[in-house]
């Protein structure tokens, strides 16, 4: 049981660190440390836990981590694995804060962060691959994703992720 | 700006981040149009260029971009104790959600309904997680720099490293390979100005953004 929660503890600070930017940029850090280097949760599982997280309230790092550690190892699961998703962050914000009074735009920064941001992209590359590969399994799966991207790029900023969500499942009652 | 002197309470701290939590869907870069309503325009905790600099700050570190705002907030106004308190809030709507939704819906994933339209749902997700990338890749300078990075990051994870070393590799590589005097389209004359202009533009991109 302690085992189990100082892995769960280790996983999800390292969510933690990885999730530069945070929202579904944390989808292949969870679902490697969750579904691939630990056995928690299945792919199929992996990708339910995703899309809740997406229908509820909430952070889907803070939503994913509750509801990962409840599974593995119950309250007591789900307390560590939240406090440890956050723990890195505020750390090293705490740390910055007493270094630097403010961060402000600078150069560095700004190189700083064109940096991060090609890092991040090679990540949800690698997760349109990876959670594609766990979730889309034939064609009408692969009909509704693709359908699911369109509708959010013709409709860009003006249609909440949420309703093509709640409609992909809507949709998934008729064809399953 | 009326910051500073004003004395706000834990609880308020609490509260406010707690409504955050409760109203924000998704999380990232979708939350700050909430944030910016609740706390530059609704409390005026905050003004505009604050506001631009606490999410400045608070998107430079890794975690959630929320979490991260709110301690920032919570230790301007109250120290380490406001800081605890506005990262509680922010934390407690999702983690009760989510506990409520394991105790009564858990035992019925596995119903043959609730499980298809679990199951379209998380297909949707994929769309959605290509269409956060495709919103990336849209917002990063594309040259042979930040493609070479990329590739570089993309073979890191395919090889079956943690996927963190991909973001390192192609962060890394992407920062020391952009031209010592700023990104290319960035004239001489006027740089830091460009910067910040650049970065705020980015900002609120972000806000915009939906769901990255």
């Amino acid at each position: 049981m302690n085992q189990t929660l100082s892995s769960l503890f280790v996983s999800f600070c390292l969510i933690g660190i990885g999730a530069y930017g945070g929202g579904l940029v944390t989808v292949p850090l969870i679902q490697h440390e969750v579904a691939e280097k630990h056995d928690w949760l299945s792919q199929q599982e992996m990708g339910k836990i995703v899309a809740i997280a997406q229908m509820t309230p909430g952070p889907i790092a803070i939503n994913a981590a509750t509801f990962v550690g409840y599974r593995v190892a119950g309250i007591a699961g789900a307390v560590v694995a939240t406090t440890a998703v956050v723990l890195p962050s505020i750390t090293i914000l705490f740390i910055l804060s007493h270094i630097v009074r403010r961060v402000r735009s600078s150069e560095s920064l700004a190189r700083f962060r064109t940096g991060m941001h090609t890092g991040v992209l090679s990540l949800l590359l690698f997760a349109v691959w990876s959670y594609g590969r766990g979730v889309v399994s034939g064609a009408p799966e692969l009909g509704i994703a693709v359908a699911a991207f369109l509708t959010l790029v013709v409709f860009d900023r003006r249609i909440h992720p949420l309703i093509v969500i709640v409609a992909a499942g809507l949709v998934g009652l008729v064809i399953f | 700006m009326c910051t500073g002197a004003q004395r706000i309470s834990l609880a308020s701290l609490f509260w406010t981040f707690f409504r955050i939590g409760l109203l924000t869907f998704g999380g990232g870069v979708a939350m700050a149009a909430v944030m910016r309503y609740e706390l530059v325009l609704k409390r005026r905790w905050l003004g505009e260029d604050d506001f631009v600099s606490a999410m400045a700050t608070a998107t430079a570190v890794p975690g959630v971009i929320a979490v991260n705002l709110a301690f920032l907030q919570g230790q301007r106004f109250r120290g380490l104790p406001g800081a605890g308190a506005a990262v509680l809030g922010t934390i407690c709507p999702s983690f009760f959600v989510i506990l409520l939704i394991v105790w009564s819906a858990l035992p019925h994933f596995d119903h043959p309904t609730v499980a298809v339209f679990l199951k379209g749902c998380a297909v949707a997700v994929s769309g959605q997680i290509a269409f956060a990338t495709y919103t990336f890749a849209r917002r990063v300078r594309r040259n042979w720099r930040t493609g070479l990075a990329c590739a570089v990051g993309l073979t890191v994870v395919l090889l079956g490293l943690h996927p963190i070393w991909a973001v390192v590799a192609a962060a890394g590589l992407s920062y020391f390979l952009q031209e010592p005097n700023g990104p290319s389209d960035s004239n001489g004359s006027g740089e830091s100005q460009g910067s910040t202009l650049r970065s705020r533009g980015q900002t609120t991109s972000e806000t915009q953004e939906g769901d990255a």
